[in-house]
């Protein structure tokens, strides 16, 4: 399941390459040695001294005596070592005092790593080969772990009204779908809804050229939710767990939705579509509804690639936090600071509410273009608010988050970060 | 704009009468008196219409009584959800009916005076107009509203508690004339100049100009100004209302570029015009300033505002240049219209090195980011100060004038590295907010200090609650209210 197989051990290794410390990064006559920088604290420190070993070495010894936290220098080694391309799987020994105390620990924190990694492994996948079915096959693969897989269909979505994600998916070949994994536990369960646009033109409101290619990640909302179900299979969590996922290619077409449309959502508001680039919020609204409706659950989470808007405000060091619930909001947030996936409050004001009156509909998606500057990302949240109706409820805008933006200690630059999915998996298992 | 006068609640003999009714609330003693007088007409015209006093809910009715012109009913929503805070909304939903009165009789003998004062001030403050360029308006355009007398128990209490708000008002109108004044008109010269009114109010004012900043090594500040033909001005008030006159003040400190063009990094030419409003941050100063000396507030605070024009010409900043700032940190020039910054800069050094503040707030409307980020309703707050920030945010939520807060961190810092200064003056898109204030953070050596960014918040595109469309004065009425509650000793 992990790149790289974890052990914890009192005796010193024996694997050639060894971190530490008060090593040198070099090499000796046994092999490497990588100083280890604990300068960003332990996670970071064991994914650089992984980061470090020269290209074919894939076993490392580091040595933790001393140290306050082994097991998170086994997380950051773990999570660095993930890569798209198969290679072969690494060993990693952590010399320290307390091996058994340690492995006890592992065993809490590795589900979550392989949450992580596994939300990376969908992202990274270009969009003609996760497709919207791909993506539902490889949801399908859950179910090995005790994961609950419910597929609903185009047809399903058209016949039960759910005219918001079915009009944003129509134009493509795949999909769209609404997929649920469930995790059976105690109580109503907290559900988690995703964004999964396998790939993001804009639709008719085509989006330019450049950049464009990233929006094979525009699914990573979605691909955080599958990581963090896993990750409370994996660890067999007595809390029960949804994720309710919509799942969809936003193209053009002879047979796109269009700006002017008035789409007829699950819940039975009635949208105007102003901009087919605003896509993910219609895909959520239905989504949203699903999960409120059909699990009764007692918070509702989602995590989206919503907006550039929130990158213009929050840049690439958090990602936007929007709630209706001021306890939810600070687990929310509290969860985000443990798990090194920090996020930043942002308001929903009364104002951005009003700016989403329509002449004809319930509501308007979005602010028109040409209009000057928008809060877009508050607006979206404006508008996600209106399905929720009083479930304790966040929105996780994670547009700047998805993808590395430069070299960090858990992910090269460009590599996918599966952000959101250890944040979910911590907060189901404390909230 | 109507004078304020406080008087006994007596019928009066001409004149528009405003009553106020809270949602499921009793009618006044005067609201009853006039009842009577129009024979209970009153009562059955409210009746008619439906008039439950739900908020902004309003009835009027004609010549109810001998004299009296008109009665305007007007609904304050629940009574428990009534605070003076609140109440500034009513007096300003009320504006609009009464305004082609003459004379205003406000009938406030139905609730606490507190409440009362504030729907005065509601009132006051949704009646302002910057007419002075319309040459050709018709009388009957004009609102006539001369006088609102509010009648209530205690008017000679009442005149006296309301003097504060009546300083604070001026001090809102001062800086809504200096933010819509034009930009041929309002230039950096003119606006120092202007500034010099203060002293009537007991501040000392003192204006540097361009001999004075060169001394002072003002490198950043004069890189901007260098491309226009008028000369930059830095303007320096001082209120010491403090009892301890050795108390260190507190600064406030304003972005003020009376035309931002853009420089050489020109702006599209849409929406240009707004750019006469980039000098906000110190009409924001000036009217706080004119605001606590009005009131003679018990503080000793220094207000700075730094005055330029951002033009291109051929002596204009070019993208490129690194130029050296006051505090001798080197900035390289990527964007001439990231401006507002680079003039904070100096503006800030000066501050803290000549003053020694206690802490200081610039306001600056600073970047087009703070829009996509919070929109209109909020401005955007960064500090490295808990303590302020909250006390900020908290003046904010009771005046209506909303700060949200964001993040710095070394992160973002490191996005303004340059490859030949100490620093450059704009990061990418992503944080385009957060980046200028860690530009501004650079300046501030480690004091309490908050940033506001306005750029959202000191214009309206509509009519706000007790805002005309327009300048809004933004941050007057918070920072205010943050040294009264506060900083008053």
């Amino acid at each position: 399941m992990l790149p790289v197989a974890v052990r914890f051990q009192a005796a010193p290794g024996n694997a050639p390459n060894r971190a530490g410390p008060e090593q040198q990064d070099g090499f000796d006559a046994q092999g490497q040695t990588i100083r280890l920088d604990l300068t960003q604290g332990p996670q970071a420190a064991g994914a650089l001294a992984w980061a470090a070993l020269a290209e074919g070495r894939h076993a490392l010894d580091i040595d933790a005596s001393g140290l306050a936290d082994p097991v998170a220098l086994a997380a950051g080694a773990t999570l660095r070592a993930w890569s798209p391309r198969p290679a072969p799987r690494g060993t990693l020994s952590i010399i320290c005092e307390a091996p058994r105390l340690a492995a006890r620990l592992w065993a809490k924190t590795w589900p979550c790593i392989a949450g992580n990694l596994f939300a990376r492994s969908l992202v990274v996948r270009p969009a003609n080969d996760l497709t919207p079915a791909a993506f539902v096959q490889a949801l399908q693969t859950l179910s090995r772990h005790g994961l609950q897989v419910t597929v609903h269909d185009r047809a399903w979505l058209e016949h039960n009204g759910y005219g918001a994600l079915s009009a944003v998916g129509r134009a493509a070949k795949s999909g769209p779908y609404l997929v649920t994994l469930h995790w059976p536990g105690e109580g109503p369960p907290i559900a988690l809804v995703g964004k999964g646009l396998c790939f993001d033109t804009g639709g008719i409101s085509i989006k330019p050229a450049g950049g464009m290619e990233a929006m094979r990640a525009d699914m990573a909302g979605a691909a955080a939710c599958a990581g963090a179900m896993l990750a409370l299979a994996l660890g067999r969590t007595p809390r029960a767990a949804v994720a309710v996922l919509a799942i969809a290619e936003n193209t053009t077409s002879a047979d796109s939705y269009r700006p002017g449309d008035v789409l007829h959502t699950a819940k039975g508001l009635t949208v105007e579509v102003v901009d087919t680039d605003a896509e993910g919020r219609l895909a959520l609204a239905d989504a949203l509804h699903h999960a409120i409706t059909r699990h009764s659950p007692r918070a509702v989470l989602d995590a989206a690639t919503l907006t550039g808007s929130i990158v213009t405000a929050l840049g690439h060091h958090h990602g936007g936090l929007f709630s209706n619930d001021a306890r939810l909001q600070s687990a929310t947030l509290a969860a985000g600071r443990a798990e090194g996936e920090p996020l930043w409050p942002m308001p929903i004001g009364e104002r951005h509410r009003e700016d989403l009156k329509s002449a004809i509909a319930d509501l308007r998606q979005c602010m028109p273009a040409g209009l000057g500057r928008q809060p877009d990302a508050c607006h979206a949240a404006a508008f996600l608010r209106e399905f929720v109706g009083t479930t304790p409820w966040a929105h996780l805008d994670i547009a700047g988050m998805d993808l590395a933006e430069a070299d960090n200690p858990l992910a090269a630059k460009g590599m996918p970060t599966g952000f959101g999915a250890r944040l979910f998996a911590r907060l189901i298992q404390e909230y | 704009m109507p004078e304020i006068s406080f008087v006994k609640a007596a019928l009066p003999k001409a004149g528009a009468v405003v009553v106020l009714m809270a949602e499921g609330g009793e009618p006044s003693a005067l609201h009853l008196a006039l009842d009577a007088a129009s024979g209970g007409a009153v009562a059955r015209g409210l009746e008619a219409a439906g008039f439950k006093g739900s908020k902004g809910q309003s009835a009027t009715i004609w010549a109810p009584a001998p004299g009296i012109t008109k009665l305007v009913a007007l609904g304050m929503g629940p009574a428990a959800a009534l605070t003076p805070d609140s109440a500034e909304a009513v007096g300003g939903a009320a504006y609009p009916l009464i305004r082609a009165e003459k004379d205003v009789l406000l009938a406030a003998d139905g609730i606490e005076m507190p409440v009362a004062l504030r729907v005065a001030l509601g009132v006051k403050l949704r009646s302002y107009r910057f007419d002075l360029y319309r040459t050709t308006q018709k009388p009957d355009d004009l609102p006539k509203l001369a006088r609102l007398a509010v009648a209530l128990a205690e008017p000679t209490a009442a005149r006296a508690a309301y003097a504060p708000f009546r300083a604070v008002a001026e001090g809102v109108f001062l800086s809504r004339d200096l933010v819509s004044e034009p930009p041929n008109v309002l230039h950096p010269v003119e606006m120092a100049e202007r500034c010099r009114g203060l002293e009537a109010l007991g501040v000392t004012v003192e204006i540097l100009g361009l001999k004075e900043m060169k001394k002072l090594g003002f490198g950043a500040l004069l890189g901007v100004a260098m491309g226009s033909a008028i000369e930059p001005r830095m303007v320096v008030m001082k209120w010491n209302g403090s009892k301890k006159k050795t108390e260190k003040p507190i600064c406030f400190i304003g972005k003020g570029v009376t035309f931002d063009t853009g420089g050489i990094s020109i702006k599209p030419a849409g929406g240009m015009e707004d750019m006469k409003w980039d000098m906000a941050g110190a009409g924001t100063v000036v009217g706080l300033m004119a605001a606590l000396a009005g009131r003679k507030a018990r503080v000793n605070v220094v207000g700075l505002v730094g005055l330029v024009e951002n033009m291109p010409s051929g002596t204009a900043q070019r993208p490129g240049d690194v130029v050296k700032t006051a505090s001798g940190q080197t900035v390289e020039v990527i964007n001439t219209d990231a401006e507002g910054r680079l003039v904070l800069a100096d503006v800030i050094h000066y501050a803290i090195t000549k003053h020694d503040p206690k802490w200081m707030i610039d306001l600056a409307t600073l970047t087009g980011a703070i829009i996509v980020a919070l929109g209109h309703e909020h401005a955007g707050l960064f500090s490295n100060d808990d303590t302020l920030a909250a006390q900020v945010e908290a003046a904010g939520r009771a005046t209506g004038e909303l700060c949200w807060r964001l993040p710095l961190s070394d992160a973002y810092d490191k996005q303004i590295k340059s490859d030949i200064a100490d620093m450059k003056n704009v990061g990418t898109r992503a944080g385009g907010s957060i980046t200028a204030a860690q530009f501004i953070q650079r300046f501030v050596q480690g004091r309490p200090w908050v940033h506001l960014d306005i750029a959202g918040t000191a214009w309206s595109a509509k009519d706000l609650p007790t805002t005309p469309k327009g300048a809004t004065a933004f941050g007057v009425r918070l920072l205010d209210r943050l040294v009264a509650d506060h900083f008053e000793g």
